[in-house]
């Protein structure tokens, strides 16, 4: 059993997804964060690679992180196959806290197009992961245009600039 | 990790902390990470001390 709001440890997260090898990029708040925006999030994004065979790897970590959809609560509801093969978005909670499972992101942007615009970082010595690079966090938040995305994007354009970019 | 942060923020015409960028972007990914991660933990501390409305 879950405790009713675990405390988010992004690392934690990370290294099991990691561990199994799981074909991922780090989008959204952790993604900002991590490219030297100054934001606060609560939750992790991942747009995950949609090839069986990494759903499967996938799915194994999910089970490792006890991950269940956060609505509805009381159901605790496991994410399956097919869930994850689509490009829906998947908001799960885990024994690290929540973390949302992306078949795609904007318009349409899938994993294979997201990798080719990351940075690979090493967050520590066993940890390296793909990483949204900001022009492409940018244009994703500019195309949605909803009213958070609006929000963001000074802070993102202005840690852009101040990187030289 | 010290807290390097200035104590005269500057802010971009479009309001935007520019000191906290640029002391965010002295830092290493991990550690920028970690310091979002100690955020977090702090604010959701905070939270478990409110105390509801009577």
């Amino acid at each position: 059993m879950l405790p009713s709001n675990p405390e988010p440890d992004f690392l934690a997260i990370l290294h099991v997804l990691s561990r199994h090898d799981v074909d991922f990029v780090v989008v959204g708040g952790v993604a900002a964060t991590i490219q030297g925006v100054p934001v606060t999030t609560f939750d992790i994004d991942i747009v995950h690679s949609r090839e069986s065979s990494n759903v499967q790897r996938l799915l194994s970590a999910l089970k490792e992180l006890d991950a269940v959809y956060r609505f509805p609560r009381e159901r605790r509801l496991a994410p399956n196959e097919s869930h994850l093969s689509s490009g829906g978005h998947n908001l799960l909670e885990t024994k690290f806290g929540p973390l949302d499972v992306l078949g795609t992101i904007g318009k349409d942007h899938d994993w294979a197009e997201l990798a080719a615009t990351s940075d690979s970082v090493q967050l520590d010595s066993t940890l390296l992961i793909a990483v949204l690079d900001l022009p492409t966090q940018i244009t994703i938040k500019e195309e949605v245009g909803g009213e958070k995305d609006a929000l963001m994007l000074p802070i993102l354009r202005r840690t852009l600039a101040e990187r030289g970019g | 990790m010290e807290d390097q942060r200035p104590a005269n923020p500057e802010y971009s015409p479009d309001g935007v902390d520019v000191s906290l960028i640029r002391w965010m972007l002295s830092m290493t990914p991990a550690q920028r990470l970690a310091t979002l991660q100690k955020h977090v933990n702090s604010v959701l501390k905070l939270r478990a001390t409110l105390k509801p409305r009577a």
